[in-house]
């Protein structure tokens, strides 16, 4: 019992903050991510025999991202959600409750940093997973295609379609500009 | 003016917020964790009589333990008073040096089960009292199990409940003198919220680390349900 507790904490443990930001991002909602973060380590625990060593990031990050999927088809009455593309997303229009930014906002970092978080929450999630997994875990091209089950190309044109909206957004607000002098 | 890809990425990994799970999801997840390993042990273990010592032997040799560093840090000058005093009840810094304990080491659970009907037997034969076992999941504070704890001088029959994320060690024990039947009282001892009473036969003792109003409410289901024939 201790044996696996212990596998546990020096191969899971050290990514619970990941698999957090990752299903925060991807749900954009604390409580579900909090749920799902306990079903993921707890599902780790019980596989932690099935694990066959190496990093565990990717092989942790691939069970939240799974559980995740699960959790969105479940709210939303569908099914293989993680298995789509974008362009399919953008059909089946998932609605949740998404906070606007504060319009009152004047401190100019504040308002970057709310730019920028929100064109990444606006990002339909396959796009929005590579960019999190990319940019905020500096995960290589192989990681994210294991975690997300896809391709290496695939995880490449999503990166670039992802930039390119990311890019669009952020232009329209002028954080360009304003992140000029950091 | 459009942004480069390295200036994008730049933006972003400056700028993106991270998240990272709260004190509070880590200590709950390694909670789940513990319970998940001692329900998945095949059967009970015989309880083992363990002194202060032997307590904090295990807690080193333990390597890699939950926050070995930390548990360490609040239990060793509970340890150290309790070694140099003589006899009394368990007081707030026993209950939760081995609330923690439990969650961290193990084992939480000898005896998996939710009913208590499997639970309340298990204890006879392991110690010479008899304790109440209540399930109050209509309550929202579900049964998961017991065991056997030797804290400081008492044998105590431990019951293990889950409340929402929280693991709940409420403390039995015998009362050793006749005294009437109190009226339950909150203290709060490290962040943990404790409760206390007694009914004249067997003394309580709750750790949790939920909240006050919870931790009345579990006391108020308790009673309730004790009072059902």
């Amino acid at each position: 019992m201790s044996g696996t507790t212990h596998l546990f904490e020096t191969l899971v443990s050290p990514w619970l903050d990941a698999g957090y930001n990752l299903a925060r991002w991807l749900l954009r909602d604390e409580a579900a991510a909090e749920d799902v973060l306990q079903d993921a380590a707890l599902r780790a625990f019980r596989y932690l025999g099935a694990f066959k060593g190496g990093d565990a990031r990717p092989w942790f990050l691939r069970i939240v991202r799974n559980a995740c999927y699960t959790y969105l088809e479940g709210r939303h009455g569908l099914n293989e959600l993680s298995g789509l593309d974008e362009a399919d997303f953008e059909h089946l229009q998932l609605r949740d409750g998404r906070t606007a930014p504060d319009p009152a906002d004047l401190l100019m970092q504040q308002r970057v940093q709310a730019h920028v978080n929100d064109a990444i929450a606006a990002l339909p999630p396959p796009l929005r997973e590579v960019i999190v997994l990319r940019e905020m875990e500096g995960m290589s091209y192989e990681e994210i295609a294991d975690v997300a089950s896809i391709p290496i190309g695939t995880v490449m044109s999503r990166l670039s379609r992802a930039r390119d909206r990311l890019r669009a957004a952020l232009s329209v607000h002028g954080a360009a500009q304003e992140s000029g002098d950091r | 003016m459009s942004l480069q890809d390295d200036e994008l990425s730049a933006l972003i990994q400056s700028k993106a917020r991270y998240h990272r799970a709260s004190e509070a999801l880590h200590a709950d997840v390694r909670a789940r964790v513990a319970l998940a390993a001692a329900a998945a042990q095949e059967a009970p273990k015989p309880e083992r009589r363990r002194s202060w010592r032997g307590v904090f032997t295990q807690w080193t040799q333990a390597a890699g333990g939950f926050a070995v560093g930390v548990a360490l840090t609040l239990m060793v000058s509970p340890l150290i008073v309790q070694w140099a005093q003589t006899w009394r009840q368990p007081g707030d810094a026993d209950l939760v040096a081995e609330h923690v304990r439990s969650l961290q080491a193990g084992p939480l659970i000898q005896v998996a089960s939710s009913d208590r009907h499997t639970v309340k037997p298990w204890f006879q034969g392991k110690i010479d009292f008899a304790p109440t076992v209540l399930d109050l999941a209509d309550a929202g504070f579900p049964l998961t199990g017991g065991r056997i704890e030797q804290v400081g001088r008492e044998r105590m029959a431990v019951l293990v409940y889950a409340h929402r994320r929280h693991v709940l060690n409420l403390f039995v024990w015998p009362e050793r003198e006749a005294t009437p039947a109190q009226q339950p009282s909150q203290q709060q001892y490290r962040g943990f919220n404790l409760l206390y009473w007694h009914d004249g036969q067997m003394r309580y003792g709750l750790v949790s680390d939920m909240d006050a109003h919870e931790v009345a409410n579990f006391q108020q289901a308790w009673r309730a349900h004790r009072l059902q024939p």
